[in-house]
């Protein structure tokens, strides 16, 4: 479902990604370690199209994203869930508002984005908060706002980048469990994490980057 | 589905003129400004142009037939006067018909003319031009042809004035398109740069919005109405701030018995011609977001 082949992304003439060859199928879970400056956020952006590659080449179902012209830039996010550490919730909307703006971009009906908004909600058990605002909610419950504004729209990923660096454990468990969750509907889930607690917590495939290179994969059982 | 998303767009634009309400209203009241000096400009075009063409109008071109002329040579000028399309209406004027026309506007000077001891007035037709054969060089044109049928001796009329007037008129004209152009970019910087006050406190939404995939036209909208509802105000105001110093200034002229009656020729914009520069003002909105939005890249984050 993703490959990379080769890819190396640049900043100032410096490697945030240097020649890195992956695949991911489809319905895996796959947590790309490292520590800050590994390159994981840069990985992240390159597979929505937030930024492109200076070397090597990305498919996505198929698709190479270099041929991607920049109207569809938007299209492939609509199929791609992105969950941040800083959460980036609208602070005006309301929880429910918040949830249904990728169904809004993408011209859904209002009995579509009720119902859809209304299940994101009751799968991280948010439901009985769809009226409040963002200021209102726990750290945790922003973050699950969050991941039902990346679920609302069925994504074929999930791209979480550091979801759970501002959580504590208890928090970060019940992001994991959200996560395995969603990733048992078959959504391919892609964790950017340094955090060593998910880890323990997850057990599936690994991939470990440090400055910029691919300098361990793991599968790992449950 | 389209109504949501037009009425979602339309509450983004209105959140965004309450967001940054003190930038709006600054921005609103110096395009309105900027506006009204381009009408002040406009209007003295428009009252000038009216006022030639009044004048225009009235301008009556003297056609003096030679002396002791024959009747029948009279008859003849006439009839090749009736037939030129570009004289809209004529009458003769006899010598007597002059002598005594003189006599009654000026009876102090009569008494010179007494003294001749014949009548020095020729006879004359008094010529209306063709509206389209009233411009100064249309009537030098006509003037000149004139001349030149037998027995006329001298065509005469207000030629300076007419061409001081058609030049006064393309100066002014010049000069609204000059003002007009140099005031219409600065409008459009000033609404430009209010979208891009608009952008930057709301960064962090165009950002959110392009990960979860809204198309670049999705994120611009509301900032192209932002910018349009900025031009339509600014200038709706601008026509209001005209309309209260042009009645203020047609108070202060009529109370001036020195031009009286001159109030009466003055004549604000039509109603078709408000609603052109309404929608100037909402055209030069929408330039000034659409350059401050060619900026935000095509959806990308």
């Amino acid at each position: 479902m993703i490959q990379l082949f080769h890819v190396s992304k640049y900043y100032d003439r410096r490697p945030a990604l240097s020649d890195v060859t992956l695949e991911i199928e489809k319905g895996e879970f796959v947590l790309l370690m490292g520590p800050s400056g590994a390159g994981k956020s840069t990985l992240l952006k390159l597979l929505i199209g937030a930024e492109r590659p200076e070397e090597g080449q990305i498919l996505i179902q198929g698709r190479s994203l270099a041929k991607l012209r920049a109207s569809e830039i938007p299209v492939l996010r609509r199929k791609v869930g992105v969950v941040l550490q800083d959460f980036r919730l609208l602070p005006k909307k309301t929880v429910f508002d918040n949830v249904s703006l990728p169904l809004l971009v993408q011209g859904a009906s209002t009995p579509d984005i009720r119902r859809k908004v209304t299940e994101a909600l009751r799968s991280v058990g948010l439901d009985h908060k769809k009226d409040l605002f963002p200021p209102g909610l726990s750290t945790g419950e922003q973050q699950r706002v969050c991941i039902a504004r990346a679920i609302v729209n069925g994504p074929i990923m999930l791209l979480a980048d550091e979801p759970t660096g501002n959580l504590d454990p208890d928090l970060t468990r019940e992001i994991i469990e959200l996560f395995k969750a969603i990733n048992a509907r078959g959504t391919t889930i892609i964790v950017a994490t340094h955090d060593p607690n998910v880890l323990a917590q997850v057990n599936r495939r690994v991939i470990t980057l440090e400055h910029g290179k691919v300098v361990a994969r793991e599968q790992v059982c449950s | 589905m389209l109504v949501r998303r037009l009425l979602y767009l339309l509450r983004e634009a209105v959140a965004n003129v309450l967001t940054n309400r003190t930038t709006t209203v600054v921005a609103v009241a110096t395009t309105a400004f900027t506006f009204a000096c381009v009408g002040v400009f406009l209007l003295l075009y428009v009252n000038l142009k009216a006022m030639a063409a009044s004048l225009e109008q009235d301008i009556q071109v003297m056609v003096y037939v030679q002396d002791d002329l024959p009747e029948s040579a009279r008859g003849e000028i006439e009839v090749q006067l009736r037939a030129d399309r570009a004289v809209r209406s004529l009458s003769y004027v006899s010598k007597e018909r002059a002598l005594a026309d003189f006599q009654a506007q000026f009876p102090s000077e009569s008494r010179l003319l007494q003294g001749l001891g014949q009548n020095p007035l020729p006879a004359s037709f008094v010529v209306t031009l063709a509206a389209d054969s009233r411009s100064a060089e249309a009537m030098r044109r006509w003037a000149t042809r004139t001349q030149l049928i037998p027995g006329v001796g001298q065509v005469q009329y207000n030629q300076e004035w007419v061409e001081a007037l058609a030049g006064i008129v393309r100066y002014i004209e010049v000069a609204a398109i000059i003002v007009g152009v140099i005031l219409s970019a600065a409008s459009v910087t000033i609404i430009a740069n209010t979208i891009r006050l608009a952008l930057y406190s709301r960064r962090e939404e165009i950002e959110i919005l392009g990960l979860i995939g809204a198309s670049a036209t999705f994120i611009r909208v509301p900032y192209v109405l932002e910018g349009a509802a900025l031009g339509l105000c600014g200038s709706a105001l601008s026509l209001v701030i005209l309309k209260a110093g042009f009645e203020l200034f047609r108070h202060e002229i009529h109370s001036a018995t020195r031009f009286l009656g001159v109030d009466a020729l003055l004549t604000f914009f039509s109603l078709d011609m408000c609603a052109v520069l309404v929608f100037v003002g909402l055209f030069l909105g929408c330039a000034g977001s659409v350059l401050s939005l060619l900026r935000v890249g095509e959806g990308r984050a």
